[in-house]
């Protein structure tokens, strides 16, 4: 198999609560564990954390495997009481969740199941920082 | 002639005035009339100086014109000098021989082609037959037999205890390491010498190093007439022993491996799809890798237990690849067929299925398609369930194609599950294409990057209609190979279940039925 | 034993008949007509290998004439060739074919990318008729496994086949391969050219025209065991020039800069539905990979042969053919820098501006 023309490339931004990743190229079994890895360390290391953002904009293919990743994400995100935003997602991004049933537990994922308000997203975009300044 | 001192050392007789014929050897006289010869000569520009013996010793001999017209012959001793380049010509011939024989026995991983080579090439150099022996099977030990310019021939001893043969038990136990070992002729048993053979001259039997395997071991014989083995070429046959043993156990473990994986394997492959109870059934699968048979799509159909109820079709897609894939698929397998009593009530189904796969330490998930049809008169009636899973996609008699309306959560990650259930019915000559993502998600196409996508797919289904469900699945998988080229890809499945066209119900409820389908 | 059995006259004509009711069967996608049929000739007491051959082949040959000569979809040879494979099924499992196994073992299997699996299916069947083992490894095999199942197996023989010249590449990886491990390959398929000229340049141990021929081919005798050292590079030094290489790694690109071109060239094609544009992308992707093989091969007849074929297809589609030498221009200019690439690519361009195709454009 030869190396993938995508790599993953992740940018996080660090800000007080909350903790927001950019993902750039695919999400794919080549490359679901470095985000996993990315994430968790992140989880470890800010037990204070509220938000974890995850910027999909500049995503491209997500494969199953890369969908398990967030799963795991979102299994741990949950775990450790954190919300788990994925922000700007592509239509390809949607469609994968619609089609897998995921989009709900997704949109709708805060700690302890409940509801979360639609409004979060677009308040999380408008305090977003205007450019990447920590690449990993 | 004239002479100086040293000539006297090697011709005695030698003395100025004797005509050179009284002393010298013949093979010099002619040498000196050829060049002595008035008119034109074409010597010395042959090949280097001429060779002779002269009183036992090898002599080369340089002649040379002088302006007298008389010749001078410049004697010098190279005995040691051929016996040198004689050694050096064995040792070449040796080297290139087990180059060779590492060429010819590393390039196989079969044991019975690697007994062969080792059986024919020691034949060829070392010995006048030559057996290749691999540890026995019970009773029976398995033998390669090859004389010299012949081919080699496997014959299987039964009821020979090798350890009758002194140096052979122990040579084929492996361990501990025994030197070559030398047998009388005599004592040898009648199926160690090849039918017309002759009588045999020496016998040495030689282990073949396995390096912690039982390799086996090498025979050699030779006839009567010929030498004895020195103790040179007994090393020698050890060198090709070492080689032919290396290969022989590697080619063994290879066998051992790949009966294990076969073993393990076959639970793992899809099973060959046919008609059930007057529905027809076809399927195709193309794992990513070349290197794997197995990976993360499958698909199965279990007919009913009962005739007269639906059969249950299932395709997946787990997430993964290869084997790590495969695994995670039989377990998806075994517990839907443990499932079957409640084929009825798809939703319950993946809702159990769900259930059994959750694991606390990963969200490794499969997405599913579940079918059930079942024949009602000329039509096939169908319930589909789709878990996560693209929809099955259903061609009319006209070429319209219909995706089927279901959808739910994926299975095995998250607690609870949704999924709906379609119902559809496909009337003689239609049918329904279930498939994973491996084939719309193909990347390639004449400019190579763009993917197969659904719409391609809906597209050549239209061009379907009225087809046998084995040409559509070979069919739409041949589609996705040729948009892919020679790109890697994921794994590819699909299943067709069809109503078989009406005019062709005759074979099926006739007396044919029972033949082809056996 | 006989193993050349020419039918008699009547018989023949009996087999011609039969191949006549067998098409109509197979042409309406009628399966249970099909095996009826055949199910019907072999308790008449007809020698299964011909009913194979004289019957199913038949067919089969002329399912590919109709789709060669566009009068059938890929879709349609899919549906016959199903149903002739279902054919197939049915005489290897009637009483009249139950042979016992007597002679050694062959693997029979496709080349990697060939999809046409029946002829080598046949090929199997009358090689179990004639007292083979015989191990089917089907359509597409890759390589890796042809070559693991040898490891495994101890075959006397390999029998590959091919029917696409773009698949001779492969082909003689595999070929190669086999012979690196000891075990001779026959070839046959209609991607070794005529008269199997191909199979020669690729090394192959054998060639055979058709199954028949192949199955007395291996009677005569077991195949010598290749000489292990040999390598693929020796067949084809002319590869060297690594213009294969640059032309198949690259074909993506050059299909697309070619199209673009394509599009100043004729403006019309940029009002092309997606569909239409798909198909000219295809044909261009196609004359690539052949240039491809003919460079592999260094054979200028592969092209033209090809181009010559497109031609006419293009005509038969009703589709002008005019594009086709602009292409073929488009393309050496693309290619300038590899001299033999441009000497394919000139000698296919004169092959369709020839006097005898003009004259055939000019009255379609």
């Amino acid at each position: 198999m030869t190396t993938h023309p995508q790599h993953l490339r992740l940018t996080t931004v660090d800000t007080e609560g909350s903790i927001r990743i950019g993902l750039q190229g695919d999400l794919d079994y080549d490359s679901a564990d470095h985000l996993l890895n990315e994430v968790t360390a992140h989880l470890a290391a800010r037990p204070a954390l509220t938000d974890l953002h995850l910027h999909c904009a500049e995503l491209d293919t997500v494969d199953s495997t890369g969908l398990s990743a967030l799963l795991m994400i979102s299994r741990r995100t949950s775990g450790a009481g954190v919300r788990l935003h994925l922000d700007a997602r592509p239509e390809r991004l949607d469609r994968l969740l619609h089609l897998t049933g995921t989009l709900d537990h997704f949109t709708a994922l805060v700690p302890g199941g409940a509801v979360r308000s639609p409004a979060t997203e677009e308040s999380v975009a408008a305090t977003r920082p205007n450019g990447p300044d920590g690449t990993t | 002639m004239r002479c100086n001192e040293a000539t006297g050392l090697l011709l005695p007789a030698a003395a100025p005035g004797t005509p050179l014929v009284a002393v010298a050897p013949d093979w010099l006289c002619a040498a000196h009339t050829a060049l002595t010869r008035p008119g034109p000569h074409a010597v010395p520009d042959t090949e280097g100086p001429l060779h002779g013996v002269i009183g036992g010793r090898r002599v080369a001999a340089y002649p040379s014109v002088r302006t007298d017209g008389s010749v001078a012959w410049w004697l010098v001793d190279d005995t040691d000098h051929q016996l040198v380049r004689e050694a050096l010509r064995v040792e070449r011939e040796r080297t290139a021989f087990l180059a060779k024989a590492s060429n010819v026995l590393l390039s196989s991983l079969n044991l019975g082609r690697c007994m062969d080579v080792t059986a024919q090439l020691a034949a060829e150099s070392l010995a006048d037959a030559a057996l290749a022996i691999a540890p026995p099977r019970g009773h029976r030990l398995p033998v390669v037999t090859c004389l010299r310019g012949g081919s080699p021939a496997l014959s299987t001893q039964e009821g020979v205890d090798p350890d009758d043969v002194p140096g052979l038990g122990e040579a084929l136990r492996g361990f501990p390491p025994v030197p070559s070992r030398w047998i009388d002729p005599a004592t040898a048993p009648a199926w160690m010498v090849p039918p017309g053979f002759g009588p045999v001259g020496s016998i040495v039997i030689t282990p073949l190093p396995g390096h912690g395997v039982a390799a086996g071991a090498l025979i050699l014989l030779r006839r009567t007439e010929n030498a004895a083995f020195t103790d040179e070429e007994e090393v020698f046959a050890r060198l090709f022993a070492a080689r032919a043993g290396a290969a022989m156990s590697a080619a063994r473990l290879y066998a051992e491996q790949t009966a294990i994986t076969d073993v393990l394997m076959r639970e793992l492959l899809p099973p060959t799809l046919h008609h059930i109870s007057g529905v027809d059934f076809a399927g195709r699968y193309r794992p990513s890798a070349d290197h794997e048979r197995v990976g993360g799509d499958f698909y199965d159909v279990h007919p009913a237990a009962v005739e007269g109820e639906a059969s249950l079709v299932s395709l997946g897609d787990v997430c993964g690849k290869g084997l790590e894939a495969a695994v995670l698929t039989g377990k998806i397998r075994n517990t839907l067929h443990a499932l079957l009593p409640l084929a009825d009530d798809h939703r319950r189904m993946l809702s159990l299925l769900n259930t059994a796969l959750l694991n606390s330490h990963h969200t490794r998930f499969a997405t599913l398609v579940l079918a059930s049809a079942v024949r009602r008169g000329n039509m096939v009636d169908l319930k589909l369930t789709s878990g996560g899973h693209p929809s099955p996609l259903i061609i009319r008699s006209d070429g319209t194609v219909e995706e089927a309306d279901t959808n739910g959560t994926l299975i095995g990650a998250l607690p609870d599950i949704t999924a709906t259930t379609a119902e559809a019915s496909l009337a003689p000559g239609e049918s329904c294409v279930l498939y994973t993502d491996g084939i719309t998600e193909a990347k390639g196409g004449p400019m190579g990057d763009a993917l197969f996508g659904e719409g391609r797919l809906k597209r050549a289904l239209t061009e379907c209609a009225g087809m046998p469900a084995e040409g559509i699945a070979e069919h739409v998988q041949m589609l996705a190979a040729q948009w892919l080229g020679n790109r890697s890809h994921d794994d590819m499945a699909v299943v067709v279940i069809s109503a078989p066209r009406t005019h062709h119900l005759s074979a099926v409820n006739g007396r044919t039925r029972g033949r082809f389908t056996a | 034993m006989n193993t050349s059995t020419q039918p008699p006259p009547s018989r023949s004509e009996h087999a011609v008949r039969s191949a006549d009711l067998l098409w109509g069967a197979v042409s309406v996608s009628d399966e249970g007509a099909a095996t009826e049929l055949v199910l019907g000739l072999l308790d008449e007491g007809t020698d299964p290998e011909s009913v194979l051959l004289d019957v199913i082949a038949r067919v089969q040959a002329r399912v590919g004439e109709e789709w060669a000569a566009a009068r059938m979809t890929v879709a349609q040879e899919h549906a016959a060739t199903a149903i002739n494979d279902r054919a197939v099924a049915a005489v290897s499992v009637h009483s009249a074919a139950r042979v016992t196994a007597t002679r050694g073992r062959i693997t029979v299997a496709c080349v990697d990318g060939e999809w046409h699996g029946l002829p080598a299916r046949l090929l199997a069947e009358v090689l179990k008729l004639r007292g083979w083992q015989v191990d089917y490894l089907g359509a597409q095999v890759p390589t890796r496994h042809l070559i693991a199942h040898l490891h495994g197996t101890r075959a006397d023989a390999v029998a590959l086949s091919s029917s696409i010249a773009t698949r001779l590449p492969t082909a003689h990886a595999a070929i190669t391969a086999c012979q690196a491990i000891g075990v001779p390959v026959l070839v046959g398929g209609a991607a070794f050219g005529p008269e199997g000229v191909y199979a020669k340049t690729l090394g192959a141990d054998a060639w055979a025209p058709d199954a028949r021929t192949a199955a007395d081919h291996l009677a005569r005798g077991r195949l010598p065991r290749p000489e292990p050292d040999h390598q693929q590079f020796d067949d084809l030094p002319h590869l060297a020039d690594q213009e294969y290489t640059m032309v198949d790694r690259n074909s993506d690109s050059l299909v697309r800069s070619v199209y673009t071109e394509l599009e100043d060239a004729f403006p019309g094609m940029r009002s092309y539905d997606d569909l239409q544009r798909e198909r000219t992308a295809e044909d261009l992707a196609h004359i690539v990979e052949f240039l491809a093989t003919a460079l592999y091969l260094d054979d200028e007849e592969l092209f033209t042969g090809f181009i010559t074929w497109t031609a006419q297809i293009l005509v038969a589609r009703g589709v002008p053919d005019r594009s086709l030498p602009p292409t073929l221009d488009l393309l050496a200019r693309e290619l300038k820098d590899f001299p033999r690439a441009v000497r394919i690519l000139r000698a296919g361009t004169r092959s369709i501006t020839t006097a005898p195709f003009t004259a055939a454009r000019n009255i379609a």
